[in-house]
């Protein structure tokens, strides 16, 4: 590592006392740290949701203790899902791998010693933490109040999420060190920048969308509603056609708000994967390539949601071929994958099982996707539960298995210990054959609700429906008792888990294992440290280990620099 | 965002009033092994304020163009459009932000001339001239409601006050980017008054034509 002198750099002290260390810190490090405890929060709030409308689903008639406020009535039941749906998307799986270990990370891979805007960053996440006292809140409240704070809410959230994309491209454009060109970025910081611009772009649809909904219900507009007046004189087709500009404007954030938190997730994953089988990314550019490409057509594919909604119909043909050719960058990543584990030296750590469970799950959610993206399959075949089990597969457990897989890897870095393996691996299996058995059947229901008509004794039908809801119940509690391991293993190890000071625990290449666990204040401490080759160097026989960190600078540098860029 | 009170790490550059904005900022990532050059490492370079204003004016282009497309939208399916007849102050108040687009660029042309006395007169005026416009934006509206017509009136009315009011508060963002400017010392900043000045000069001249688009979008949907 090439140190120059550093006397210009600003004297950094670090933040004094418990506030300012803790939550008015424009550390990234601490502001990543505090987004996973939101998306910790949020993730548990959420999880205790859905088995609560799973158990209203078993047994319609009990009544829960400490809950039965909360009656089994539909709109308690919708309730309940709007805010299982809006903690899981919001707080956790668009905020954990972005803005949380992003934060976190995408700084330290970038060689930066801050994000580019640091106060911009603890801004947002203050609005994202408001945000989610605010979508929490707003269930306890009277419906009509509810809804207008939860609007509020959502709008805080996009204009945090805008703040942080800000932060994330100009950082990741910028604030790049000595050498770290862009063919040399690690797959997650790719993951992130990319993520940054698709987020910048949707997340202010998703604003309007809210600015114009608030002003329907605080101002009296008609954007999204028939005025009441002309109701009763239009003709009947023509109100119907209204809330039609909700759903274009929802569905064309919604969409690509699912590429938001995937992209991060994808990135995490070919990371973790080259890491763990000491082989580089196989076909790196073409990864790269592919990443972008599931941002560009998930950001071009939002009209397939709206095959019912009074489109064009030669409409749905141009986006039902768009997405599925989103069906090209999931192949070259899989096969970049498959390509990569193809005879490397694995290393089963939990870390790796989580990558390899995200690859099993992207895989089985993803076939499920194939069916939908053909709109005429998709309109006679299948119904919502079938649409519900290849979304939570793909989307939120296949995300949540790399946001744990992340947390695995990192913890080290992060606090200077070890979350325990033996656990971690007893969650994970638990998990694993847990979400299978939840989600798996949701498709089956789905497929049973429309075989009906079709021939069969509907009595039969709705009695094999009622056994398979019963099972999912069932899995669905296991799952949930499993994740209490991985709590107390993630807590227990924060404080009394096994030391381990050691840089490079896991014998990685990026510039974040240069430095000490935890990393200091300022990063990298004295040093600056420059970059001299390619963020995947495992699998090297002429060196004295199997891998070359991007710092250490090649035997002879004026030789080898243009080869290595 | 503009004028975010965030500017650190950068040493003074007080001299570099003269060399006009920073056209050509050093090379930072992108420039690979040889951005070493200066004895300080480190420091980034300014280059992340206009990459952080451009990045912004696309996130507010996107919501702008939400809002228009729900407005065609709307205007194309909705079987009883009825327009909004424009008030015609609107016209002086585009002329007056126009102006104020001329006064910013004189401003930095004086500026660039050392001359920082003729920059802080004609910087006063263009914050003049905003808040001109933000108060004759506020005129128009009670002029609207003087004929009855409200934001819930009918559809129309409602795009003209979303419309005019959303701009109103980028603009008045755009007014305190201004003030920040104005009032900050930057003898003690860490970024150099000229590179402020035409970070927020890029976001004003944005709000300007982003209100010729919409002034035009309300005009033409008559």
């Amino acid at each position: 590592m090439v140190t120059s002198d550093s006397s210009g750099t600003a004297p950094e002290t670090p933040a004094r006392g418990f506030l300012g260390r803790t939550f008015f810190n424009t550390d990234h490090k601490v502001i990543g740290l505090n987004y996973l405890w939101l998306a910790l929060i949020s993730v548990f709030l959420g999880m205790v949701l859905s088995l609560l409308m799973r158990i209203h689903l078993a047994w319609p008639g009990a009544h829960l203790p400490f809950v039965s406020r909360l009656a089994n009535t539909p709109e308690h039941y919708g309730a309940l899902a709007m805010l299982h749906g809006s903690l899981m998307i919001f707080i956790v799986l668009t905020a954990a791998p972005q803005a949380g270990f992003g934060n976190y990370f995408l700084p330290l891979q970038m060689g930066a010693r801050k994000m580019a805007f640091p106060t911009l960053n603890l801004l947002s996440f203050w609005a994202t933490a408001a945000s989610l006292l605010g979508i929490t809140t707003a269930f306890f409240l009277p419906a009509e109040s509810g809804l207008k704070l939860w609007v509020v809410s959502v709008a805080l959230f996009c204009v945090a999420s805008l703040l942080n994309a800000l932060n994330f491209s100009v950082t990741a454009i910028d604030l790049r060190t000595k050498g770290m060109t862009l063919p040399r970025m690690p797959l997650t910081a790719w993951a992130w920048f990319l993520t940054a611009i698709l987020s910048s772009l949707i997340f202010s649809i998703l604003l309007a969308a809210c600015a114009l909904l608030l002003s329907d219900r605080v101002v009296g507009t008609h954007f999204f509603t028939a005025p009441q007046a002309l109701m009763g004189s239009m003709p009947y087709s023509a109100p119907q056609r209204i809330p039609f500009l909700w759903q274009r404007l929802f569905w064309f954030f919604a969409q690509a708000e699912v590429y938001v938190a995937m992209l991060p997730c994808l990135g995490i994953t070919s990371h973790l994967l080259s890491t763990f089988a000491r082989k580089p990314v196989w076909a790196l550019r073409a990864v790269v390539l592919a990443l972008g490409g599931v941002g560009l057509f998930g950001f071009c594919i939002w009209g397939y949601h709206m095959f019912e909604s009074g489109l064009n119909p030669h409409v749905p043909l141009v986006f039902a071929s768009l997405a599925e050719s989103l069906g090209l960058p999931a192949v070259i990543l899989l096969v970049s994958w498959l390509g990569t584990l193809w005879k490397g030296k694995i290393q089963l750590t939990t870390a790796m099982l989580f990558a390899i469970g995200f690859i099993s799950l992207f895989i089985s959610g993803g076939l499920s996707g194939l069916f939908l993206a053909r709109h005429d399959l998709a309109l006679v075949s299948v119904s919502d539960e079938f649409v519900t089990g290849h979304f939570h597969l793909v989307m939120g457990v296949a995300a949540t298995f790399a946001i744990l897989g992340a947390l695995f890897f990192w913890f080290p870095k992060m606090f200077g210990r070890r979350l325990n393996e033996t656990l971690g691996k007893l969650h994970f299996w638990l998990t694993f054959a847990g979400v299978y058995c939840v989600f798996m059947p949701m498709h089956w229901l789905g497929l049973i609700a429309h075989s009906r008509p079709a021939g069969g004794n509907p009595l039969a039908a709705a009695v094999a429906g009622a056994t398979v809801r019963n099972f999912i119940t069932g899995a669905t509690i296991v799952t949930i008792a499993a994740q209490g391991i991985f709590l107390f293993n993630f807590l227990w190890s924060i404080w009394w888990g096994a030391k381990d000071n050691e840089k490079n625990p896991w014998r990685a290449t990026t510039l974040e294992w240069s430095t000490a666990s935890p990393p200091p204040f300022d990063n990298f401490g004295a040093a600056e440290p420059v970059v001299h080759r390619g963020a995947y160097e495992y699998g090297v026989s002429d060196s004295a280990e199997d891998f070359v960190p991007q710092h250490r600078a090649p035997a002879c540098p004026e030789r080898n620099e243009g080869v290595l860029l | 965002m503009p004028g975010a009170p965030v500017l650190d790490e950068i040493k003074i550059v007080i001299e570099d009033i003269g060399k006009g904005g920073g056209k050509e900022p050093p090379s930072g990532g992108d420039g690979g092994g040889d951005g070493g050059k200066h004895g300080r490492p480190g420091p980034p370079s300014p280059r992340r304020y206009y990459t952080g204003i451009a990045l912004g004016i696309v996130s507010i282009l996107m919501f702008f163009m939400a809002l228009a497309s729900a407005y065609l939208v709307q205007r194309a399916t909705s079987s009883r459009w009825v327009p909004v007849h424009l008030p015609v102050i609107l016209w002086a108040n585009t002329m007056i932000l126009l102006a104020s687009s001329a006064t910013m660029e004189q401003a930095r042309k004086r500026l660039s001339r050392a001359d920082v006395s003729g920059f802080r007169t004609l910087w006063l005026a263009t914050t003049m001239l905003g808040l001109a416009f933000l108060a004759g934006q506020l005129v128009a509206w009670r002029l609207l409601v003087a004929q009855g017509i409200y934001v819930s009136t009918n559809q129309g009315s409602s795009f003209f006050y979303i419309f005019t009011a959303v701009h109103g508060v980028h603009l008045l963002g755009g007014i305190s980017a201004l003030i920040y400017v104005a009032r900050r010392n930057f003898e003690t900043a860490k970024v150099s008054l000229s590179i402020a000045a035409e970070v927020t000069s890029y976001y004003w001249h944005f709000m300007d034509g982003l209100w010729l688009f919409l002034l035009a979008l309300l005009y033409l949907g008559k």
